[in-house]
């Protein structure tokens, strides 16, 4: 079975980090972002992936060379030389996703963290016989979003409504499908919507379907549902795999903590904390609700809330970083320094306090 | 025949934060002013001393960066200028004691020193030529600057008849002078002695202190590593005052480069000297056949401006650029593969390579070089929509602007 996964373009939106790697390189739970993908795939049987991208495929290609190895999958890439929308890219790639086995084939948004029950998509794609499978999830301010109105039964769509003012459904586009081969000659290699053109129109052929995900979904690709998504991720974990977790007296609540970071005394750790490969935790530092890059040293009695430390960072004795600090790569936070929401590019020291959000180039 | 060899330093990346985010791209040294890159200005000045040999660039930037560069300059200059990159820093006046074999490969009998982040008229023949009568073993460029900001550069005194440097200090808290250090220099081969000399005398107190652990944490120079020499606080305050050291007034204009809105400034200083020195590369237009020109102007001559168009004063337009009717620039300097359309209006501004402004789109800066927010910046890639306004703004590469914005950086 293959798999196209939509990566699109510079990820300006979880910058800094994304000033350092391409957006589905940038570590989530302690995992590139697209691995965490390319693993749920792999789990229900996709032998072959298609990265769907337009910048920087030269990083792209040497991570994919490692993983490839080591997940035993084809991963390839499809690059784009003009923005094609989110319908476009696949039949730029139609050649790699059709093959003479006529199965359907998964098509994935990079940016969407969500528990990936791929094998309940393919039995519900078995079941209704239409053409195309789109993954649905209930949310509480609809009107952000493109909106699925759907039949509840069988789950046939209706048709989409793009940010309705009044309410007319609460299920949104969670952007992953299941998609016939045939879907492919609807599709023209130009600028296309998947969304306003492709979808509308297997669905007034009554061939379209939308299965409610079950369990959580995060579109993570800014900062704030960055963090927001970690904590729905590491709730699902500790319901299905609680052993990854940390545990111990100095643990509160979801923690994740890669085997090589060394955590010291004293230290309070938690709820909704990543800590990556190689950190160095000292004494007396607390962390709550934060991403800890791969590298970074995180200062004695330091503290720690509601933020993102880039790759390689320090954070000083007694700072206090809170509110949705963001720190690129090489961020250097002296001693004793307090951030509020500073927004930090990569390569850059903070000698004084940022009392009030502020983007530091 | 006395050869002279130039030396100018050029810095790096990880030091450039300031510079961004135009040097996400390019590395600040090949940034364009007045239609050239900014090293160039240094170059041409140094291809006016008679007898120059050779061109030396060093810096920390990978070679590759200026690899095409030096090639295509050597060619049209037709003086070899070489690129060297430093393995690690070794200070301002240690880069150029690390490749001293190479500098002084040919025998010169002196040698020019550049800082390549200064914009000035770089009087070189007129600097050398004061430098062989005073007979020392250095000559520095001064400049009178306001008293309220001589705290940021190099002050010094020098002696009004003798022009001898009496004292030098690096960036003072109390006002010690209006005077301050250009970052251009002429020296002999002398200065590889002295340097020399500190060197030696960074190791002898080094090897002295593995003797007494008091001293060591006394020393205030202990956290330098032993081959690392400033050339401002090592060299020039030092031999301040023992007939070694001279000084150069220029009455003419000087600034740092040190952020993209000075490089705004910058450009127009050189736009307003090529008035005077290369009046053939600044553009001019009847407004009939061609674009009506105000003031200082540079168009490449790839660029496209509709004749309705209005460019000036101080405005320098790179390859390739579009610029559509009825569009009015002033102030701004708008680099390679830019499209403007129609009537769309740039004031005190830098608009980014590959970028696209929109019909009666405008973008706008306030004027003031100095602040975080006085001249508006457009990285690479960033479109502009029509109508759209950006004021007083910062916005990252391949952003795609459909409100307007003021006072605000766009990541």
């Amino acid at each position: 079975m293959k798999a196209l996964i939509l990566v699109g373009g510079f990820g300006t939106r979880l910058r800094p980090l994304t000033l350092s790697v391409p957006k589905p390189l940038v570590d989530f739970a302690n995992k590139p972002m697209i691995l965490h993908q390319i693993e749920a795939l792999k789990a229900v049987g996709v032998t072959e992936v298609v990265l769907a991208i337009n910048y920087q495929p030269e990083v792209m290609l040497n991570f994919l060379k490692e993983f490839e190895k080591k997940l035993e999958i084809k991963i390839t890439c499809s690059q784009e030389t003009e923005p094609l929308g989110t319908a476009g890219p696949l039949a730029l790639a139609r050649d790699k996703l059709i093959d003479d086995s006529g199965e359907p084939f998964f098509v994935l948004n990079s940016d969407v963290i969500s528990e990936y029950p791929l094998k309940q998509m393919i039995e519900f794609h078995r079941g209704h016989g239409g053409e195309a499978s789109i993954m649905v999830t209930k949310v509480d301010e609809p009107s952000k979003y493109g909106v699925v109105v759907m039949e509840e039964t069988m789950g046939k769509v209706e048709k989409f409504v793009e940010k309705p003012k009044n309410f007319v459904g609460n299920k949104i586009n969670a952007g992953i499908y299941l998609l016939n081969p045939s879907v492919l000659d609807r599709i023209e290699l130009k600028p296309t919507s998947i969304e306003k053109e492709v979808f509308p129109e297997i669905a007034v052929e009554n061939k379209l379907f939308a299965m409610v995900l079950p369990g959580f979904w995060m579109d993570i690709g800014q900062p704030k549902d960055y963090i927001t998504g970690l904590r729905l991720y590491l709730d699902f974990l500790q319901k299905n795999s609680s052993s990854k977790l940390a545990t111990g007296s100095n643990i509160i609540g979801n923690v994740l903590v890669h085997e090589s970071a060394k955590i010291g005394d004293g230290c309070l750790i938690g709820p909704d904390v990543a800590i990556g490969p190689g950190c160095v935790i000292e004494p007396g530092v607390r962390l709550s609700r934060c991403t800890v890059m791969r590298g970074v040293r995180i200062k004695k009695h330091a503290c720690i809330s509601s933020s993102i430390i880039g790759w390689h960072s320090t954070i000083g004795r007694w700072a206090r970083v809170e509110n949705m600090t963001i720190l690129g790569e090489d961020v250097h936070v002296a001693d004793e320094v307090y951030s509020n929401g500073a927004v930090v590019l990569p390569h850059k020291e903070i000698k004084s306090s940022i009392v009030n959000p502020e983007i530091v180039m | 025949m006395e050869k002279v060899v130039a030396v100018i330093m050029v810095g790096g990346p990880t030091k450039g934060t300031r510079f961004r985010p135009l040097s996400f791209n390019t590395p600040k040294p090949l940034f364009p002013l007045a239609g050239q890159p900014m090293i160039q200005h240094p170059i041409s000045a140094c291809k006016r001393i008679p007898n120059l040999a050779q061109i030396f660039l060093i810096g920390f930037y990978e070679e590759r960066e200026f690899a095409l560069y030096v090639s295509s300059i050597s060619n049209e200059l037709k003086v070899p200028v070489r690129y060297l990159k430093e393995d690690k820093q070794h200070g301002s006046a240690g880069g150029l004691y690390y490749f001293r074999d190479m500098i002084m490969e040919e025998n010169p009998s002196h040698i020019i020193l550049l800082n390549c982040d200064v914009c000035c008229s770089f009087p070189l023949p007129d600097l050398l030529e004061a430098h062989k009568r005073y007979g020392g073993m250095g000559t520095m460029l001064v400049i009178k600057v306001s008293a309220e900001s001589a705290h940021q550069f190099g002050e010094l005194i020098a002696d009004p008849n003798t022009k001898e440097l009496l004292h030098y200090t690096e960036k003072p808290e109390t006002f010690v002078s209006d005077l301050i250090n250009c970052g251009v220099y002429v020296f002999t081969p002398d200065i590889f002695t002295a340097i020399q000399g500190v060197l030696t005398h960074r190791e002898d107190r080094a090897n002295i202190r593995q003797v007494s652990s008091f001293e060591a944490f006394q020393s205030a120079t202990r956290t330098l590593p032993v081959d690392f020499v400033r050339l401002d606080q090592d060299i020039l305050s030092p031999l301040a005052g023992k007939k070694q050291l001279y000084t150069y007034e220029t009455m003419d204009f000087w600034e740092q480069i040190k952020t993209p809105g000075m490089s705004l400034k910058c450009s127009s200083l050189y736009l307003a000297l090529f008035k005077i020195t290369s009046p053939q590369l600044l553009a001019s237009g009847n407004g009939i056949t061609s674009a009506t020109i105000a003031g200082d102007v540079y168009i490449h001559p790839s660029a496209k401006v509709h004749p309705t168009a209005k460019i000036g004063p101080n405005v320098s337009i790179s390859a390739n650029v579009r610029v559509g009717a009825g569009v009015r620039l002033i102030s701004c300097i708008v680099l390679d593969d830019v499209e403007i359309k129609e009537n769309a209006v740039v004031l005190n501004s830098i608009i980014g390579w590959k970028s696209s402004l929109g019909r009666w789109a405008r973008v706008q800066g306030n004027g003031d070089y100095n602040a975080k927010l006085g001249i508006t910046i457009l990285g690479e890639a960033v479109t502009v929509e029509d109508e759209v306004v950006v004021i007083n703004s910062i916005v990252l590469p391949n952003k795609v602007l459909n409100v307007s914005v003021q006072e605000e950086i766009i990541l």
